[in-house]
């Protein structure tokens, strides 16, 4: 090993310049694995979500928190009474804040959103039936209309504990609970009793409060969307297809394993981001390797014929070489690997008042950077490796 | 005792052969100091890299104590290679980013011998050759040209060869450090009952060698 070391720094500038190649190759996997790893968590968390439950929105809404139309209470009705439909839970959603156009920024996380729900409801999530609470309760059936819990995003953003008074659109309520970090969109909500969020709601929109005001629209019909769970037994598919087909003029239905199949497209986007960084840094230490090994054989030709001659294998050279080249990779690799944390522990850092992380640094994750590193060299130095084991021992030597 | 029946080595040169080594024969018996010895071209550099088992003969038998070793092998022919020779070459060609040490252990770690062990007989093969103290961890560039060639003899002793190939083990040397080289190989060949066989144009050398065999354009002239 200590000679390896030494044959590494025996041309060290050409060894730092390959060093430095895998580490701006590692450098960029890890930082955009550690980015993708924290999407996908994201990503998983929707999926856990939206495979639980049948969701119902207004058509023309664009699906998730941004209702432009909303659900009548009847059809929500209606919706229970078909076959197989278990539980129908209203949700009325909107911006904690009117979107500043003026201000805005590219977010990784979902912005701060209010989930208004029918606390006296049944229905649960079959996925997600409970939140793991960092302090305080969840809201339940006794809770009143000012009581709310928020997402561990909104509780350091706007620095909140339990007790707390947050004001939101103007109207004042007491904190109960904050939501253990889930990495996933709940961290940016607040989750209040349906009726102050559909009062909200219809502040927010002129045309829903003119409506209003005039008797024309009655707050329970105010539902941005709802949940639907199938009973036991039932199919979920056939659930929503009765659903769509009974009510599909009026309303958009997401079924659980369309919805899967549909994050599952985009998580294999996201993968195959990794994957091209990954093939990236592949390409760039592999050749950097590869270049330095070739001119590393060459000019040790002599002494690898000089270890043949006195009783080296052709596997102990290919060894030897094989070893050197994995220890550049892995070397250049630490580093690289090194950087790409520190620099997503900084940025993390610095968007963590905001609760919006972009990187998750994990250690299985670095672990298979490490590895990846190394198995990255090796290949590289395989070649040139066999090449030198290969060698004539009195052509190497030129003195026989 | 190392018998040489009837060798050949013909190379091909575009549409020629070139003998190199023209049947040849004889016997060297085991611990003593031999040379041979010829001019440029006489083929002794091919006859050693064939008594080296670096190289495989066209024809003919080289038979070490009651071994053909021109069948074995490649695997086999590197296990003899490491166990039975040792080389001194006229470069030295030490490991230049070994110490002088290391490069004695070398040939042990080919062997499997363990850290300790390699550790021990290196400093010990050292001594038997005059390097001790702070050389014995100065890298090669950091020695004189006897001294190199020293560390070299004590390589080629490091697995207890049943001889050891000398070429041009004074070459690059004065007159002077090589006398003190030559005397400390036929010393060795003594005490450690190796067969030194030097392969030289160096008269000197072959007037205090025990046998000494001639080379011309490929035969053996005179032994």
């Amino acid at each position: 090993m200590t000679e390896i070391f030494r044959n590494m720094w025996r041309r060290k500038f050409r060894t730092l310049l390959t060093i430095f190649g895998i580490v701006i190759g590692i450098f960029a996997f890890t930082v955009m694995g550690s980015m993708a790893l924290k999407l996908n968590k994201m990503i998983d968390g929707g999926k856990k979500y939206v495979t639980g439950q049948i969701t119902v929105s207004p058509k023309g809404s664009s699906g998730y928190g941004t209702a432009t139309g909303t659900l009548p209470i009847d059809t929500l009705n209606k919706i229970s009474q078909i076959d197989g439909v278990d539980q129908v839970g209203a949700l009325a959603s909107l911006l904690v804040e009117e979107p500043d156009l003026d201000n805005a920024s590219i977010s990784m996380s979902e912005p701060p959103s209010i989930y208004g729900a029918d606390n006296k409801s049944k229905f649960k999530n079959r996925n997600w039936e409970t939140m793991t609470m960092k302090s305080g309760k969840m809201l339940d059936d006794k809770s009143a209309d000012d009581e709310i819990v928020i997402g561990i995003n909104i509780a350091t953003d706007k620095k909140l504990s339990v007790g707390d008074t947050y004001k939101i659109r103007g109207r004042d309520f007491k904190v109960v609970g904050i939501i253990e970090k889930t990495m996933t969109g709940p961290d940016s909500y607040v989750f209040m009793s349906i009726t102050p969020a559909r009062e909200m709601l219809i502040e927010s929109n002129p045309f829903m409060k003119s409506l209003y005001a005039s008797g024309k629209l009655k707050i329970e019909d105010v539902n941005s969307m709802a949940g639907v769970t199938w009973k036991d037994g039932a199919d979920s598919e056939k659930v929503s297809a009765a659903i769509k087909d009974q009510f599909g003029k009026d309303v958009t239905v997401m079924s659980p394993v369309k919805m899967g199949e549909l994050i599952d497209k985009a998580s294999a986007t996201m993968n195959a981001i990794i994957l091209g960084s990954a093939l990236l840094a592949l390409i760039v230490g592999l050749f950097s390797i590869v270049n330095t090994m070739v001119m590393s054989v060459s000019e040790r030709t002599k002494e690898i014929g000089i270890k043949k001659a006195i009783g080296a294998s052709p596997s102990s050279i290919a060894f030897e070489y094989t070893l050197e080249a994995g220890i550049i990779g892995l070397v250049g690799g630490a580093i690289g690997m090194g950087v790409g944390v520190l620099v997503a522990n900084v940025i993390n850092a610095k968007m963590a008042d905001k609760g919006a992380e972009i990187f998750l640094i994990e250690p299985n994750f670095l672990i298979g950077v490490l590895i990846f590193s190394f198995v990255v060299g090796i290949i590289a130095g395989v070649i040139p490796a066999i090449r030198a084991s290969k060698l004539n021992v009195v052509d190497a030597v030129r003195e026989l | 005792m190392i018998k040489i029946n009837n060798l050949s080595k013909t190379f091909k040169s575009g549409d020629h052969e070139v003998k190199a080594v023209n049947q040849i024969s004889f016997e060297i018996p085991d611990g003593i100091f031999c040379a041979i010895v010829g001019k440029s071209g006489s083929g002794k550099s091919t006859l050693l890299s064939l008594l080296g088992a670096l190289d495989r003969p066209s024809s003919g038998s080289i038979e070490v104590d009651g071994k053909n070793i021109e069948k074995l092998s490649d695997m086999r022919l590197i296990k003899y290679r490491r166990d039975s020779i040792g080389f001194v070459f006229q470069n030295y060609n030490l490991i230049p980013n070994l110490s002088a040490t290391e490069n004695v252990m070398l040939p042990m770690e080919f062997k499997g011998i363990s850290v300790q062990e390699r550790r021990t007989r290196a400093e010990k093969l050292l001594g038997q050759v005059g390097i001790s103290g702070i050389k014995l961890e100065r890298r090669p560039g950091k020695l004189s040209g006897g001294e190199q060639q020293r560390v070299s003899i004590a390589r080629a002793l490091a697995n207890n060869p049943k001889f050891i190939l000398a070429d041009e083990p004074t070459g690059n040397l004065d007159s002077n450090t090589g006398k003190v080289i030559i005397e400390l190989l036929k010393k060795l060949a003594k005490t450690a009952n190796t067969t030194v066989i030097a392969v030289t144009h160096d008269d000197s050398i072959s007037k205090s060698a025990e046998k000494t065999f001639t080379l011309k354009d490929g035969k053996l002239i005179s032994k």
